[in-house]
């Protein structure tokens, strides 16, 4: 009864894949020398960090920073007290991942190499905004050294200060003051060229990423709080708000995806998965002080995280994971059921076609949903305040059970003070704040434009 | 006459009321033809040179044909119902092996829907159900117990709407094979079912470009490449040309034509000439008033087309009716 699948009369295979032809030349070249500058960056900012160190960078014949630092009353922070290792670890387990793609798309085929290339040169402005927030935290000593001996170069103005600057320092300034800046613009018009719809958004948020970075207190951003409104700093709250959204998402987005999954390819639709679904859209509107009081309970006293890092995070976590699930239902919902049927007509079992099918085509929106989520998570202030992290943090985390603080607490902090000066750095502190937020949600629309499938 | 058949026939009003005459002359003419006795197997009746009727309650489906040939599936009694309506009602009629059976009928008469019951498709939609016994390899495939994810590996499917995925050419071919845990080699593979889809010379230099950047002609193609590289015995195919202009469905005509070599193939269609040039058997599908999908007649397109047994038929191949 069975058909024989005959192969008579076909002619032996031949080549797979042949590269296309027809390739810009300039266009890989282009690639290849950003990749490569990339790279260079890279390495030099790693070089500078473990064998320079900030405090030997700066140094003008007979008399250190770190002389000078004696003088002063800043407590700057150092590399000693930075822990460097804390900040090299996520890039060293990113960069193989970026250097797997790239090896894997030079021995696939070269059109797609260019465009990996392309987006590969793109992680670029990442490594040059971490570049120039090292050379303005450099540049701190600087102006410290400049007070020091009497110029006035407190202001943070970097024009001030090329009047003093020797040649070494002087290139150095101009490389990170305008050519880096201009290499990100570049860089953001190069992907945004590679958008379905180019859009001047990337270059945007550079542009404005310059702007900030020649006008803001470079203090304001390397320091931590102090009593004295000049001398205080955002870094702590800076750096807590990072290390617990990291955590967040790595807790919430497994957690909701998961779920979104479960509800949307696995449920029967019945009375029970009808009676998940309310509560979590119950859930989304849930009051955070709540969440805030919950966390309290479970995972500062009953799982004992104290008032950590993690115990936060857990807390986020809570309160966006309704967010998640919905935005990754609505992702799942999108993938037309045409693919879900064109899979298991071939013999797909269902979890073959969620795996293969709708997860992968559904993952660039629950990304998406998930970086809204994180921009809803990054101002929340009262469930923190609820479990009780403090204001006033001289250090930074190193391990998840470390105290903490996160930039809407630190700025509801310096609200509350009297005097007029932490006033003015609670302003600074919200536009802080807002821009990240702004990048995060420019992140997730680019996200969503380049993922679309049009179907 | 059967009361089946009176059922049908006051099921459908418009036939009922336009030509009443008529339906009674055709009843007469398929009167005569005598209801034997079932025999043991078709090829022993053909041989015999009688007319087959496996059901004798069925006038409408014809088995007279006298063509030596063995069945891909056998179908009886099927119902198929979403949630309480019954879409289908009691089908009875049998897809001939190695041959091109095409569906035809007005929208909504259950055509996809019985096309959808031979691979279980419609386990897939919640509340849905299939009654009777669709015999496929001496199991009846409807069974609960028999696996669905085996069934539509044997059965493959193409859809009215070319539905690539959004991958390369290559993994589209590829991925049924892989996931059903094909070893042999997939290169190879993939240019064997891309070459039996008429396909190859057009995309063998890019095997790696997104099957949504092609046409919808060679869309339609790949699916059905992708089809048949799990090596499936039947491939059900719901209106695959509906969605492409002339050139494009004169292609996968013939390509239908070529596979009926090697496959059994179920094709819906709205075209007549369609289901003329390519098919060689027909069903025609038609629901009554209260939307309830029944068979009219089944037999060789040729019977069908020149000489059928039903007025409705005759009705709605000339275009007067449906
Ligand atoms: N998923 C579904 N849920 C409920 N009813 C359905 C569903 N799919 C089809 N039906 C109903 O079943 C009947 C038969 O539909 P079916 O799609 O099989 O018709 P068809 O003959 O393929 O029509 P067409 O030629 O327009 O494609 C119709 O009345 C339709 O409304
Ligand atoms: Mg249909």
């Amino acid at each position: 009864m069975s058909a024989a699948i005959p192969t008579a009369g076909i002619t032996p295979f031949a080549p797979r894949i042949r590269a296309r032809r027809g390739l810009s030349v300039g266009f890989m070249v282009i690639a290849l020398l950003a990749i490569t500058a990339s790279m260079l960056m890279l390495g030099a900012l790693i070089v500078e960090i473990l064998v320079d160190g900030a405090a030997q960078v700066f140094t003008d014949g007979s008399s250190t920073v770190a002389e000078v630092r004696g003088e002063t009353l800043i407590d700057l922070p150092t590399p000693e007290n930075m822990n460097w290792l804390a900040w090299a670890m996520p890039v060293a387990i990113l960069l193989p991942f970026l250097g797997l793609r790239v090896v894997r798309s030079l021995i696939a085929d070269i059109p797609a190499l260019a465009e990996r290339a392309i987006g590969f040169a793109t992680t670029l402005p990442v490594a040059l905004f971490v570049h120039i927030l090292y050379v303005r935290f450099e540049s701190a000593y600087y102006i410290e050294y400049a007070k020091a001996i009497g110029v006035d170069g407190a202001s943070g103005n970097i024009v001030q200060l090329f009047g003093e600057a020797s040649g070494f320092q002087f290139v150095r300034l101009i490389v990170a003051g305008l050519i880096l800046p201009l290499g990100i613009i570049a860089a953001g018009w190069f992907w945004s060229s590679r958008l379905r719809r180019p859009s001047l958004l990337l270059p945007g948020i550079a542009i404005a990423a310059w702007v900030v970075y020649l006008f803001l207190d470079p203090f304001f951003l390397s320091s931590y709080p102090s009593r004295l409104p000049v001398q205080a700093g955002i870094f702590s709250a800076i750096t807590g708000t990072l290390y617990m959204m990291v955590i967040t998402a790595a807790v919430a987005f497994p957690l909701g995806v998961g779920a979104a999954i479960y509800l949307e390819e696995y449920a029967r639709r019945n009375w029970f998965s009808r009676m998940i679904q309310v509560n979590i859209s119950n859930l989304a509107g849930v009051p955070s002080i709540i969440y805030g009081l919950l966390g309290l309970q479970v995972f500062v006293r009953v799982l004992e995280f104290e008032r950590s890092v993690l115990a936060g995070a857990c807390t986020m976590a809570l309160l966006v994971m309704p967010i998640i699930i919905v935005s990754a239902q609505e992702a799942l919902r999108t993938v037309p059921p045409s693919m879900r049927e064109a899979a298991y007509a071939v013999g797909a079992t269902r979890w073959q076609v969620v795996r293969f099918h709708v997860l992968p085509y559904a993952f660039g929106g629950m990304l998406t949903g998930n970086i809204l989520a994180m921009s809803r998570a990054i101002g929340e202030t009262a469930p923190l305040i609820a479990i009780g992290a403090l204001t006033f943090i001289a250090f930074l985390a190193d391990s998840p059970t470390d105290d903490f603080t996160v930039m809407p607490i630190q700025v509801f902090n310096w609200v509350t003070r009297p005097q007029s000066g932490f006033h003015e750095i609670a302003a600074s502190g919200i536009i802080i704040l807002m821009l990240v937020l702004l990048v995060m949600n420019a992140a997730a629309i680019i996200m969503r434009q380049r993922t679309r499938t049009d179907w | 006459m059967a009361r089946n058949f009176f059922t049908m026939m006051r099921s459908s009003a418009p036939a009922a009321t336009a030509a009443p005459a008529a339906s009674e002359q055709r009843s007469e003419r398929a009167a005569p033809s005598p209801p034997s006795p079932p025999p043991a197997n078709m090829k022993e009746a053909a041989a015999a040179g009688v007319g087959v009727h496996l059901d004798p309650n069925l006038e409408a489906v014809r088995h007279d044909f006298t063509e030596e040939i063995e069945m891909a599936l056998q179908l009886r009694e099927v119902s198929a119902f979403y949630g309480s309506f019954q879409a289908i009602d009691k089908m009875t009629m049998p897809i001939p092996q190695n041959r091109v059976t095409a569906l035809i009928g007005p929208s909504g008469c259950g055509k996809s829907t019985l096309l959808r019951c031979f691979n279980r498709m419609n386990d897939l939609i919640p509340g849905a159900r299939i009654e009777g016994e669709i015999m496929f390899e001496g199991r009846n495939l409807i069974d609960p117990n028999v696996d669905a994810v085996e069934v539509r590996r044997r059965i493959g499917m193409v859809f009215q709407k070319p539905n690539p995925f959004p991958k390369s050419i290559y993994e589209n071919v590829a991925f049924g094979a892989r996931i059903n845990g094909y070893s042999g080699d997939m290169d190879r593979l993939v240019e064997d079912s891309l070459r039996r889809a008429a396909l190859w010379d057009e995309v063998k230099d890019e095997l790696d470009k997104s099957g949504l950047a092609l046409s919808g002609g060679q869309q339609q193609r790949l699916c059905i490449a992708r089809a048949i590289a799990v090596q499936p015995e039947i491939i059900l195919m719901d209106e695959p040309a509906s969605a492409l202009d002339p050139v494009a469905t004169l292609k996968i005509e013939d390509l239908m034509r070529e596979l009926a070599e090697h496959y059994t193939i179920v094709v819906v269609t709205h075209n007549m000439q369609q289901a003329g040039r390519v098919s060689d058997y027909t069903a025609f599908l038609l629901a009554g008033e209260e939307r309830v999908g029944r068979l009219v007649e089944f037999g060789p397109t040729q019977e069908i087309f020149t000489n059928p047994l039903d007025q409705r038929t005759e009705d709605y191949i000339t275009g007067r009716y449906g």
